[in-house]
């Protein structure tokens, strides 16, 4: 027993074992260090590619800063190229998604989780897994097919004619759609890691299970739930390829009525990418940059009010 | 550090797999008010969702007609593309597009869009097939477009696709001279060469082809391996997808030849080739134009060949249950899509 022992803690296999420890952790590093630098790269590089139409010198002629930031018209064939209207829209359409998205998430998490006999459970679940990986052009074509044609009677109901239901409530459903599988996924993961102590309690004191549910539950889930809905915002700004097909694409702004067309700085960003040069190529690159420190300052406020609300958790 | 988090992780995910067993057994008993909310909700949904899918039902397709007063909604496509190019010169409005149009990402777009929007109007290539996209070619200054009347020239939304090459000998070697030769010989006359035009959505005029075998004969460079050589070409932005197409077509045909396109606009087509920028950097073989090289300015007698290898048609297309109109002159054309005139009764 006692040379066992001996041979177990041998100075040499010590060593050895060390050298594994070291190298395993300089994979890990390695592998860190790899995902952590393809952001400053892509930064740097948007970053130098997107300032460059403001700088003077600039080989096609630079663009005003504060015309950029602050324009209401977009168009390349008369060389306007202003922003302020498209952040606008931006904003509106992606926290219009969040806002018709997230209740719907978090109560079917809630149902996911908590309500659902268990053999639905697992099904329920794996629908809103699948619906997390359809790609988005399937959900482009879906859209286009059926969200528009939906918006298109609803606005002849509404006595309000639509461009062939292409609309800023078209891209609302389609963004609301696309971001709701990854809100309630996150919602799910949150509301299954709340202590049951805490619902045993709750009950104990006489609540029923309907404000166990709303008041102790989704409360200590909120920081988690809340990190679904940073989430899904941040799919719902960078959705490009979907949103172009129904967005209509309008040439000025910003736009405020539901069945009137819109224009994303992703869909901004895509079109005629592939055929274009010069200034008009170049300043999707600065396009890109704002649309960073728009999901930036957008995830930050979030952020914040998850603070706010989550009391410090 | 890496071991803290792993080891946190692990905490985690075991926590979640051991706690839903016991919730279920828990709480069975106090979910019924919440399920016969659940029901609720979701009955409500389903309803809502029968009740207003029928109703799209009548705008759908092309059973709605447009109301003469019903605005129109321009479409155009994005200011990088050619077809646009082509269409606001054909309409004489160039950067003068009114800004409510709607964009479209490609021609097939254009053409689903306006099927989907019966005060839709917008434009496509003339290869584009209309009926199955539920949208009406409009006739322009009253002739109607089609293959035969775009070759004729009596249909006027067109422009030439023209070429020229260097003078002749002014090339880095005979070879290479005889090789741009065969290839303008196969991009004009072959069968084989129109064929990969018109895929490509040129308008040619088949019924003048030859088969390349037999026009082969005559350039007998087309047998040696000719991968050494490389033909530049450059010019119109317009021509890109017809001449890549008709380039790697011919490429198996001639002995592998290698080639560069730098497509950068008409104006460089004829500069590039036999005008000032001839023996410069970006000097070219073939030059290209999305329009005729203009006499006297780009005087095209020196070289060695030039002409042009098919026709670009643009087609204005409405909704197919639009009965508001059938004809367009160019100066309505320029009042639709500028937005002059914005609903159907204002066109005459």
């Amino acid at each position: 027993m006692e040379s066992n022992l001996k041979a177990r803690i041998r100075p040499g296999q010590a060593r050895r074992k060390q050298r594994t420890d070291r190298t395993v952790r300089a994979v890990f590093f390695l592998a860190a260090l790899i995902s952590g630098s393809c952001i400053v790269l892509i930064t740097l590089f948007i970053l130098m590619k997107g300032i460059q139409p403001f700088l003077p010198g600039y080989a096609y002629g630079s663009v005003s800063l504060k015309d950029f930031l602050l324009g209401t018209l977009w168009r390349q064939d008369q060389g306007v190229y202003g922003v302020g209207f498209i952040v606008i829209n931006t904003l509106i359409s992606a926290f219009g998604a969040l806002l018709l998205a997230f209740p719907i998430a978090v109560l079917t998490a809630l149902f996911i989780v908590k309500i659902a006999p268990k053999p639905v459970k697992p099904l329920m679940k794996t629908v809103v897994e699948l619906l997390a990986s359809i790609p988005s052009v399937v959900y482009g074509v879906f859209a286009a097919g059926v969200i528009t044609s939906l918006v298109k009677g609803l606005a002849s109901l509404a006595g309000v004619s639509t461009a062939g239901g292409s609309s800023l409530l078209a891209v609302i459903l389609l963004l609301a759609i696309m971001i709701f599988p990854t809100i309630t996924s996150l919602a799910v993961t949150a509301i299954e890691a709340v202590d049951p102590d805490l619902e045993l309690g709750s009950l104990a004191l006489g609540a029923s299970a309907t404000q166990t549910h709303f008041k102790v539950v989704l409360a200590s889930a909120k920081s988690g739930i809340f990190a679904g809905a940073i989430l899904g915002l941040g799919r719902a700004f960078g959705e490009a390829t979907a949103v172009a097909m129904v967005a209509g694409n309008k040439l000025f702004g910003p736009t405020f009525n539901l069945f009137d067309i819109t224009r994303t700085l992703t869909s901004t960003m895509l079109a005629g990418l592939k055929e274009t040069t010069g200034l008009d190529y170049d300043i999707r690159f600065s396009v890109g940059l704002l649309l960073m420190v728009v999901i930036l300052l957008s995830n930050l406020s979030l952020n914040w009010v998850k603070k706010k609300v989550g009391n410090g958790q | 550090m890496g071991n803290l988090f792993f080891n946190r992780f692990l905490t985690q995910a075991s926590f979640s797999v051991n706690r839903s067993a016991v919730n279920w057994e828990l709480f069975k008993k106090g979910m019924n008010e919440m399920k016969k909310l659940f029901v609720f909700v979701l009955t409500a949904l389903l309803v809502a969702g029968c009740s207003t899918a029928p109703k799209t039902d009548p705008t759908e397709g092309g059973t709605a007609t447009p109301s003469a007063s019903a605005a129109i909604n321009v479409y155009t496509r994005d200011a990088t593309s050619g077809t646009r190019e082509a269409f606001e010169k054909a309409g004489d409005f160039a950067e003068q597009l009114t800004s409510s149009a709607i964009e479209v990402s490609s021609n097939g777009d254009m053409a689903t869009k306006v099927g989907a929007d019966v005060n839709g109007i917008g434009y496509v290539s003339l290869s584009t097939d209309f009926a199955a996209n539920g949208v009406k070619p409009l006739n322009f200054e009253g002739v109607a477009p089609s293959e035969a009347t775009v070759l004729d020239g009596t249909y006027g939304m067109q422009r030439p696709f023209a070429f020229t090459t260097r003078a002749a000998g002014d090339y880095e070697s005979a070879e290479k001279e005889q090789l741009i030769a065969a290839f303008l010989d196969f991009l004009q006359n072959s069968t084989e060469g129109m064929l990969v035009v018109e895929k490509a959505g040129g308008v040619v005029d088949k019924s003048q082809g030859k088969a390349w075998a037999e026009l082969a004969a005559n350039h007998p460079i087309v047998n040696e391996d000719n991968s050494a050589i490389t033909i530049a070409t450059c010019g119109s932005t317009s021509v890109e997808k017809t001449l890549k197409a008709a380039l790697e077509a011919f490429q198996p045909l001639a002995g592998n030849f290698q080639f560069t396109m730098n497509q950068t606009g008409s104006g460089d087509g004829y500069k590039r080739v036999l005008g000032s920028e001839k023996d410069g950097a970006n000097r070219a073989d073939i030059g290209f134009a999305s329009r005729a090289f203009k006499s006297g300015e780009e005087d095209t007698s020196s070289a060695m060949a030039s002409g042009q290898y098919c026709i670009d048609a643009v087609v204005t297309i409405v909704n197919e249950a639009n009965t508001a109109v059938a004809n367009l002159t160019q100066a309505q054309v320029h009042d639709i899509f500028t937005g002059t005139v914005t609903s159907w009764d204002q066109i005459q």
